[in-house]
């Protein structure tokens, strides 16, 4: 294999390593909601396939039905306890609660000989009512959950003994002749064992209670913080006590279906019970913290346990073995919910950030007399100053008809400069969130992107209003990227769609120097059609799409990429339309915002220059990680962004000239230029001024608004 | 591979606690940035390329300047001529008990020259050429202590030698007639200066590489057992020289940087670096900051609302210490990002003052009055 071979071969390797990272799939799975459940419904999975596999006709419908009748009983305690535990709390006395009712269904229907739907109302009540016991002294007494229902525990426990002792005979030898009784206990419902599909119901209820009423979010917000919910004006004792009442009324439920079932009670009924449940809930994901958990969760776990202690005894593994098992797993679900909860955030931190590999074209010279068009100069050192440390960082200038002057600041404000020398300040609008790439409307409303909230308007007046700052949602992501994250700048079709660019859906407006170090195409193009309302993505992954613009001709879009030193030309009208290609495939520098020149060709500012150290680095990707997690985010090494430069491309994508700030004294991080009658006006992102220099040979009558919506338009001819 | 290189860090700080600290310490306490270093007055016009300077028995500075030794006297040092010319790169000075003039050629050895003019040279020890003498210095017995930087690089290539983390440098001892060198300590990690504690009685010595400075008694024509007296300066240090109260003046020619300390780590982007990109474009400490486009830039190093912050990471900075005579630092004279003094190589006593030389900014200052 020759040599050249080779390096193709590793390049592309290297390539393939960098752009499909399992990182970042990982971490951005590990942000969703939906995750937390996805281990315990596959280890549920699982167990379920082992024991297909290893116990004959266990995956049979008739086996589905019989495990199903045992699981129900022991479904409705775990959901108690789950319910308890969201509340903040914990209800050690479920098991004792379904022993009691137990006893006590048997009880109302053998001695007192009281009719099915009375037994089964009584049973009920009784479970609620010991619940409610547990309920006041948690609730209003505010004692301890835990030392509670363990006394609970022990003196129901005692209870069912004593009573036990006098009457287990008598259940044993009595016999109730009544259909609905054996309905209870062996009865279907089409196919479904009873208990089963009373369990199914309940969960149905259970879950819209917990996660779409009013009580249930009271629960999960009194178990995640008391004290706050106390101040959000959340009746906290009341609905600990109606929690504690719910879970003794589930457990009755539980307790009635294995009466009619076994029909006896006896020492170990319900024994281990609610160590099963704690279990079984906290392996499905119901944080012991409080406050973290659904129904679906706690029967995952309870399933899984379930399935663990009925295979296990179908193996014929003894009891002990399985309650030691069933220990272990607690202790580690325990653990790992502790760990998980505590850790997820700082895990996902350490792994959110995955370079990778930048294939950037080499940089073009800017040695001063070099003899390329972007040779250092020193054009832009006699450029005025507007609005001197009365502006924080104008990322673009605008100009409207009357000659005033409009800067982007990054105090959250439109800042207007009128009158002679543009003397005048005064704050245009207030819009919040941090204004960035600002454009007039044919109406000359100024339509401006606001990093972190979406594109925005303002009327003449000063009337701000909603463009947009959302569009549809990505099916391919997971990331959820509906929002407008950083719209960065936008220009205006002469159809009045606006064509913007948001660049990140990973980071944010404060940590978009994140998404520079990373170099992955998580940026997008979007565009808003005022007509429909609608906003749809144009180019749905790009790296970092910065400045956008309208050709004169309206025909096409230019799209600066700031990481990849490029600019792509997007077709909106004629044969071409829909397609992006690249126009200028190397510049010197990171580009910034494009906009017309007045004699048809264009002004690009660039915002940082390129360093051979910077695009060194572009092409290790584990550099870069390291980097970003070794030392402090001020050493991070960057683009030169103290050096201040705009460049003029022409419609055949050529650069024409370049103007320099070598100093960068005065404009370093040039991110903008517009045009207007002759002068042209600087932004940057970090300057404490407005600059503007005179232009030797530009029209001095063309204006930006005219050449979009007045005389000069050229897309008509 | 970043997973193994982690662990096996973390490992090595636990197994070796006593090793050397690599996180670079905060300047706090004595070492507080201020501007004092600014507030100092240069001494006529622009020296280019000064590196060392000292000061003669006739109370005339001697200065160290590219192919040249300068001689500075009168009030103020107003008055320059040039006192020698050589044919390479003149660095440490320093006078013999004798009078004559001890001047370190870079890629040529020890020169001694005496009021006469009269020449000797010390080209070589053990057969190897003494390619990068950094600093001399002589006893009152007329000893003669000389540091040799690095066997492969002359001292204007300094930054290659940081860059290849090399650690070639030697200690090396002659008699007043530059006669029976031998070596006293080979594989230091460029030494760059050497000082006799106002005693008289210990010798110092700053590697700059390892941000260390060491010290061992004077034995006849050789030392004692060394040890370091200061580990883990936040700077590289240049030279050291004797202050009349006790104690020494050290100068640091450049700051430690936490990304400069990462290249050093990253061999990979390292090696490259060096073999594509001209040395001034390296991410690397520098005596001055050039300003040019393709220069490194850190992002806290941005221009913001017309500032250039002086807490911003620096490629050059300015910074000369006064030690007391156990080496604990007890003031000190800094000129921060944006400053004008910057690339420090030494900073001598003199009887008009603290006289230092900015070698980044091409300039000898005289300190202020209260600067004792």
């Amino acid at each position: 294999m020759s040599i050249t071979t080779w390096e193709q071969l590793s390049r592309s390797v290297t390539r393939l390593r960098y752009r499909w990272s399992l990182r970042l799939f990982l971490s951005e799975l590990l942000q969703k909601q939906w995750f937390e459940p996805a281990i315990p419904f596959a280890l549920m999975v699982a167990l379920f396939l082992y024991f297909s596999l290893t116990i004959p006709n266990y995956a049979s419908v008739a086996n589905a039905q019989s495990l199903a009748r045992l699981f129900a009983e022991f479904g409705f305690v775990a959901l108690g306890m789950a319910l308890a535990l969201i509340s903040g709390g914990v209800d050690l006395s479920v098991g004792a609660i379904f022993a009691l009712t137990n006893f006590a269904a048997l009880a109302f229907v053998n001695i007192f000989e009281l009719p099915v739907p009375l037994a089964v109302i009584a049973t009920l009540a009784t479970g609620a009512a010991v619940g409610a016991v547990n309920g006041v002294l948690v609730g209003y007494l505010k004692a301890r959950p835990f030392l509670t229902t363990l006394v609970t525990l022990i003196i129901l426990r005692a209870t069912v003994n004593i009573l036990n002792q006098g009457y287990a005979t008598v259940f044993a030898t009595a016999a109730v002749d009544s259909d609905a009784w054996d309905f209870l206990g062996d009865g279907s419902v089409l196919g479904i064992p009873v208990n089963a599909a009373a369990l199914v119901v309940v969960l149905l209820a259970g879950h819209m209670l917990l996660s779409r009423s009013r009580y249930g979010w009271h629960i999960i917000a009194s178990g995640a913080s008391r004290t706050a919910a106390r101040h959000a004006g959340i009746r906290v004792s009341l609905m600990l006590f109606a929690t504690y009442a719910i879970s003794g009324l589930l457990c009755a439920a539980g307790g009635l279906f294995y009466a009619a079932r076994q029909g006896s009670s006896d020492s170990t009924t319900g024994v281990g019970q609610e160590f099963a449940a704690l279990t079984a809930v906290v392996l499905g994901g119901v944080s012991l913290g409080g406050g973290r958990g659904t129904v679906g969760r706690a029967m995952i776990g309870a399933v899984i346990i379930f399935l663990l202690s009925n295979g296990f005894v179908r193996m014929g593994v003894p009891g002990y073995v399985s309650s030691a098992a069933v220990g272990l797993i607690l202790l580690a679900a325990v653990g790992i919910d502790v760990k998980w909860a505590k850790n997820r955030g700082k895990a996902i931190q350490k792994i959110y950030v995955n370079p990778a590999l930048v294939e950037i074209t080499p940089a073009p010279s800017i040695e001063a007399g070099s003899g390329t068009p972007f040779a250092e100069n020193d054009r832009l050192l006699g450029v005025e100053a507007i609005g001197l440390d009365q502006v924080e960082g104008p990322e673009d200038v605008i100009l409207d008809r009357q000659d005033r002057l409009y800067g982007s600041t990054r105090d959250g404000n439109i800042v207007r400069f009128s009158g002679p020398n543009f003397a005048q300040r005064e704050v245009f609008a207030h819009i919040g969130g941090r204004p960035y790439g600002m454009q007039f409307d044919k109406d000359e409303n100024l339509i401006a992107c606001i990093g972190g909230m979406g594109v925005y308007g303002v009327k003449p007046s000063g009337e701000v209003f909603k463009v947009t700052d959302e569009t549809n949602r990505s099916w391919t992501k997971l990331n959820d990227d509906s929002r407008v994250r950083m719209a960065d700048d936008l220009d205006i079709a002469p159809d009045g769609k606006i064509y913007f660019s948001d660049c990140t859906t990973r980071y944010e407006a404060t940590t978009y120097a994140l998404d520079v170090m990373e170099g992955r195409p998580n940026g997008r193009v979007l565009c808003h059609d005022p007509a429909t309302g609608k906003t749809r993505p144009v180019i749905k992954q790009f790296h970092f799409p910065n400045g956008v613009c309208v050709a004169h001709d309206g025909r096409s879009v230019f799209i600066a990429s700031t990481t990849l030193c490029k600019i792509f030309r997007h077709w909106i009208a004629g044969p071409e339309a829909g397609k992006t290609e690249i126009f200028i495939d190397t510049l010197p520098g990171n580009p910034d915002n494009i906009n017309r020149a007045s004699d048809g060709n264009y002004w690009l500012a660039l915002v940082g220059i390129r360093t051979p150290v910077f695009d060194l680095a572009a092409r290790k990707p584990g550099f870069r990680l390291r980097m970003v997690k070794q030392i402090p985010g001020d050493e991070w090494l960057s683009a030169g962004l103290n050096h201040g430069c705009v460049l003029k491309f022409n419609e055949a994508g050529e650069v024409l000239e370049s103007m320099w700030d070598p100093t960068g004294l005065s404009h370093p991080t040039i991110t903008s230029m517009r045009e207007h009658k002759g002068w042209l006006y600087l932004g940057g992102l970090e300057n404490n001024r407005i600059g503007r220099i005179r232009l030797k040979d530009a029209d001095p009558t063309w204006t930006g608004f005219e050449a979009y919506w007045g005389a000069r338009r050229r897309d008509r001819r | 591979m970043a997973l193994f290189t982690e662990i096996s860090r973390n490992l090595r700080q636990i197994v070796f606690r006593n090793a050397e600290q690599h996180a670079i310490p905060s300047m706090d306490g004595a070492l507080s940035p201020n501007d004092r270093l600014d507030a100092c007055r240069p001494i006529g016009e622009p020296i280019p390329d000064v590196d060392d300077v000292a000061e003669g028995s006739d109370g005339a500075l001697y200065v160290s300047a590219g192919n040249r030794v300068l001689r500075l006297a009168g009030e103020g040092y107003g008055e320059r001529r040039v006192f020698t010319t050589l044919d390479g790169k003149a660095g440490g000075l320093a006078f013999h008990p004798d009078g004559r003039l001890l001047i370190c050629v870079g890629g040529r050895g020890l020169l001694a020259r005496d009021a006469a003019g009269h020449e000797r040279w010390l080209n070589t020890v053990e057969d190897r050429p003494l390619l990068c003498p950094t600093s001399v210095v002589a006893t009152k017995d007329g000893t003669i202590f000389l540091s040799n930087g690095s066997e492969r690089h002359a001292p204007e290539d300094w930054c290659h030698d940081l860059m290849e983390k090399n650690h070639s440098g030697r200690l090396i001892a002659c008699g007043p007639g530059l006669d029976g060198a031998r070596v006293l300590r080979r594989d230091l990690h460029y030494p760059n200066g050497l000082a006799l504690s106002s005693d008289g009685r210990s010798l110092w010595l700053s590697e700059s590489w390892n941000h260390r400075i060491s010290r061992a008694a004077i034995a006849g024509a050789g030392t004692g057992a060394w040890e370091t007296a200061i580990r883990n300066l936040p700077g590289y240090p240049a030279r050291l020289a004797t202050a009349a109260t006790g104690g020494f003046w050290l100068s640091l020619f450049a700051l430690r940087t936490h990304l400069v300390e990462f290249v050093l780590r990253e061999d990979d982007y390292r090696r490259d670096m060096m073999r594509t990109i001209a040395p001034a474009f390296w991410i690397r400490p520098a005596l001055a900051a050039t300003n040019h486009c393709l220069e490194p830039m850190q992002a806290g190093g941005v221009k913001a609302l017309g500032i250039h912050k002086p807490w911003a990471p620096p490629r050059a900075y300015g910074l000369v210490v006064r030690l007391d005579a156990a080496g604990d630092a007890i003031e000190s004279l800094h000129s921060r990002v944006g400053g004008h003094f910057h690339g420090v190589t030494a900073a001598r006593e003199t009887a008009q003052g603290l006289v230092v030389v900015a070698k980044g900014s091409a300039r000898l200052l005289l300190a202020p009055g209260d600067v004792r």
